[in-house]
């Protein structure tokens, strides 16, 4: 076990405003037993696309578990935007294709940054023809968004954070 | 043919029906619940749609979320396995408004075979043998008399409105009816407010043989011989096979013959199975499913037919792939469902599989959706797969099983496997001599025990 407490919040602050500044997406630090890595998602990169990519029997059949892990591991500290495991993300109540605007020329309904009070319209979903609305639970500010207009999305699918 | 194929169900089901599409050069997208997303069918297919929560009603069951995968993934057709929608007709129509081909039967046929009462008119019409029986109710005493007279006895005298057992006697001689009648009446009326009784022939120890279908929907179907699911528990099918012990080749091509003539004139597509109760060489209908069945894997290893493939084409619109004169039926083969419950109890034991070791070898065929190290989720059945195996004789069609069951390991959660090496090595079984209550009465007499 390494030292009482390895972990140093100035460090990872530090990591944190440099991996804003360069634009890079993570940066691992190593010294000694002390591993930190520093991550953060690209709004459009991060959702699981639904039409998954075929997994190859030869891998998949072998091991268990190749679930697309969530870029945030745990040993690193999250920093810059929420990422698609984060506690206040709305996932999606349906399969369906989502929408970010009420109609294509339209303004979307909410922006990064938006804040919305509860029962705020925040997208629709498609699902055979019906367009469901996606309200906010719970009163706060956007701080990401995962899908594009447009975008399929499956159950369970993380569709946006309100902090 | 078809582009792509949405697969709605779970389980080895799911498995098999990717394995016929890949064979046909189709794509596949699996659908699954929350509680499957681990699940092999999801991690063979090309693309997969979580549609819902574990609770089925709301992700297998959930027709709007199978639709909305479809159209996100563009599926072109929809093989809905056994169980879940498989004979849902509303699922079939909704498809079909949506431009989306279900894998399966026209919807009034499986509309038609899910109504019991209808489903009998039309076996009847078609000539299909039935339990015979008063046409309506019975009141007076010596109409009851004549009518168990033509049908022949034993009889069995049950309430119109019944169920459950209430109201139903038996009259094993024209002696008893009298009394059966009377009998029989007062507890209908007890126990419905009716005392209207149907006659109909009493089967003492019935076994369950059924007739494997296919059909072109175009006026061509052919049969695929029988499969005999007499052992049973709680009408919960449990050990299959085929050629039936009870058959010669003669019976077979006059039930087949019968149950093919049929399938024509009702215009019937795809794969289904007319199942019969059968004692002293006659056949009685009970009923039709309209889809493939648990146990289709006896009927594929004895006529060398993929019997899901044959489904896709037809549902394209091929016609089938051979003739009545074509299908030959060699060899014998066994089906066993291994479920993951306590071997005497029964009790479900769903949870994680330490070690799995599937049997192999010549003849042998395991089809199963588990691997080591996979959970079996406590929503949905307990079905750990189904070990088929087949021999040129019945003798080493058993005797392969024996050495395949003593292979199989499966650890970490019960398993049915004892009861199947219990059952492989008793003498009633290697004779054939069994009916649908032998099962029932063998685990109730303590034969597991025993064994």
């Amino acid at each position: 076990m390494p030292k009482a407490s390895p972990f140093d919040p100035e460090l990872v602050r530090e990591l944190a405003k440099l991996i804003a500044e360069t634009d890079l997406t993570e940066i691992e630090v190593e010294k000694g037993d002390l591993r930190i890595r520093v991550a953060r998602t690209i709004t459009a990169s991060v959702t699981v696309p639904v039409a998954a990519p075929a997994l190859a029997p030869t891998h998949s059949a072998a091991q268990p578990a190749a679930v697309p892990a969530p870029v945030a591991s745990s040993d690193s500290a999250p920093a810059g935007r929420p990422s698609a495991s984060h506690p206040g993300a709305i996932t999606s109540p349906m399969v369906g294709t989502a929408y970010r605007k009420p109609s294509p020329e339209a303004k979307a309904f909410v922006e990064v940054g938006a804040l919305v009070a509860v029962g705020d319209k925040l997208l629709l979903i498609e699902a055979m023809k019906t367009f469901n609305e996606i309200a906010a639970p719970r009163a706060g500010v956007v701080t990401a968004i995962f899908v594009e207009d447009g975008q399929p999305v499956e159950y369970g699918e993380p569709l946006l954070v309100i902090e | 043919m078809f582009d792509k194929i949405l697969i709605a169900n779970r389980g080895e089901i799911a498995l098999r029906i990717l394995r016929a599409a890949k064979e046909l050069g189709i794509a596949t997208v699996a659908v699954h619940s929350t509680a499957d997303a681990d699940a092999m069918h999801v991690r063979l297919a090309d693309e997969s749609v979580c549609i819902g929560p574990p609770p089925a009603r709301d992700s297998y069951l959930n027709i709007p979320a199978l639709i909305a995968a479809c159209e996100i993934t563009g599926a072109d057709a929809v093989h809905p396995g056994y169980g879940f929608l498989s004979e849902n007709a509303r699922f079939a129509e909704v498809l079909d408004h949506h431009g989306i081909t279900f894998i399966g039967p026209k919807a009034e046929h499986i509309r038609l075979m899910g109504d019991k009462i209808e489903a009998k008119r039309t076996a009847q019409r078609l000539g299909i043998p039935c339990v015979p029986g008063s046409e309506g109710g019975v009141t007076d005493e010596d109409d009851a008399k004549r009518i168990a007279a033509e049908i022949g006895y034993p009889v069995l005298i049950k309430a119109a409105a019944g169920g459950g057992g209430r109201g139903m006697k038996v009259a094993r001689v024209e002696d008893d009816l009298a009394h059966a009648l009377a009998t029989a009446r007062a507890e209908a009326k007890a126990a419905f407010g009716d005392d209207a009784v149907y006659i109909e022939k009493y089967l003492d120890k019935p076994r369950h043989i059924e007739i494997q279908v296919l059909g072109d929907g175009k006026g061509h179907a052919i049969h695929l011989g029988e499969r005999d699911c007499s052992l049973q528990r709680r009408h919960q099918k449990v050990w299959e096979e085929g050629p039936s012990p009870a058959l010669n080749a003669p019976e077979r091509e006059r039930i087949g013959g019968i149950v093919a003539a049929a399938m024509e004139e009702l215009g019937y597509a795809g794969a289904g199975t007319v199942e019969f109760l059968y004692e002293d060489g006659q056949f009685y209908f009970i009923e039709m499913n309209t889809r493939i069945q648990v146990e289709h894997p006896v009927t594929e290893m004895i006529t060398d037919i993929d019997l899901v493939n044959e489904q896709i084409r037809v549902a394209a619109g091929s016609p089938l792939s051979l003739k009545q004169s074509e299908v030959l039926i060699e060899g014998h083969a066994i089906e066993c469902r291994i479920n993951a419950e306590h071997p005497s109890t029964f009790r479900p034991s769903p949870g994680l599989i330490t070690y799995f070791h599937p049997p192999g070898g010549l003849g042998v065929r395991v089809d199963s959706a588990v691997y080591q190290g996979y959970r079996i989720p406590p929503q949905y059945d307990s079905l750990v797969g189904k070990l088929i195996v087949h021999g040129r004789t019945r003798n080493e069609c058993l005797m392969r099983l024996r050495r395949s069951l003593d292979e199989f390991v499966v650890d970490g959660v019960d398993t049915t496997l004892p009861l199947f090496r219990t059952l492989v090595r008793n003498p009633d079984i290697q004779n054939g001599l069994y009916d649908i209550h032998w099962l029932e009465h063998f685990l109730k007499t303590g034969g597991l025990e025993n064994g």
